[in-house]
């Protein structure tokens, strides 16, 4: 019997996803200081429908980091901007939470469906 | 994945940039240091940061224990920062002339290290922004991490 259903699979993906985007925020974040570093990050929405994907086939996907281009270079060769990574940091942040709090109303819904004879 | 692992990335980098803070605080405490152990004046010193690699962490090593390969932990980019080496400044050290000073020389000059208040202090700020930047990320973590425990809680 599976007590799991796919929205809540696919919600652990997307938490998944969102911490993986916060993990390589920290990191850019960590390395801003750093000569040579190039910002590293992924496409969001490609790696989702990636991860949808794969749920059915049991699998998780790897994840594709690349470096951001488009970014200012400074004269050490590092282009960690502090904005940009402060922006996705909160971002990533409220996705996390959103991820959450549909996953706590998909758990009540099974709850609930289990308690459905009181 | 690993949610804990954000901390280190993020602690890393408060580590690096808090000695990055000391270097610099010493340079400042040296700037008029004229002996040394070696008996040459004080040198400024500058920190080398390197991006790391992840770190065997305990998900990781726990991992290992039971046998299993992380192959998602594997496939993770580069983790936190570390101070690769402390340099010495390669600068010639600056004369003044006062001849009533023990370490001048016959000339009458005493070598000071070439240190400016200025740089110092404009690198100092620099670390203080980028330990602030990352204690706020570490916050960040902690509020994700209590969130992920409220799904328990129900």
């Amino acid at each position: 019997m599976q007590i799991g259903t796919k929205l809540s699979e696919q919600l652990a993906r997307y938490l998944d996803l969102s911490v993986s985007e916060v993990k390589l925020t920290a990191s850019n974040m960590a390395n801003i200081d750093t000569p040579g570093y190039q910002t590293k990050g992924f496409d969001f929405a490609a790696e989702m429908g990636e991860a949808l994907a794969g749920i059915d086939k049991g699998r998780i996907a790897p994840l594709h980091v690349h470096e951001v281009d488009g970014l200012v270079t400074r004269p050490d060769g590092n282009n960690v901007s502090m904005d940009r990574e402060g922006l996705h940091l909160a971002e990533a942040q409220l996705r996390y939470r959103t991820g959450i709090a549909l996953l706590r109303i998909e758990n009540q819904r099974v709850m609930d469906a289990i308690h459905a004879d009181k | 994945m690993n949610l804990f692992g954000l901390m280190e990335t993020s602690g890393s980098a408060m580590q690096a940039e808090r000695i990055r803070a000391e270097v610099v605080a010493a340079n400042m405490a040296n700037a008029e240091s004229t002996r040394t152990e070696a008996g040459v004046p004080y040198r400024r010193h500058h920190v080398v940061f390197a991006s790391d690699d992840p770190v065997a962490d305990f998900g990781e090593a726990m991992h290992l224990g039971l046998g299993r390969s992380s192959a998602l932990q594997q496939s993770e980019p580069a983790g936190g920062v570390r101070i690769a080496e402390v340099v010495e400044d390669s600068a010639p050290p600056l004369k003044r002339y006062d001849p009533g000073h023990p370490d001048a020389g016959p000339d009458g000059y005493v070598e000071y290290p070439d240190i400016n208040p200025l740089t110092e202090m404009v690198d100092l700020m620099g670390a203080t922004r980028a330990y602030g930047l990352n204690s706020s990320a570490v916050q960040a973590e902690k509020g994700m991490i209590t969130s992920a425990l409220d799904i328990v809680r129900g």
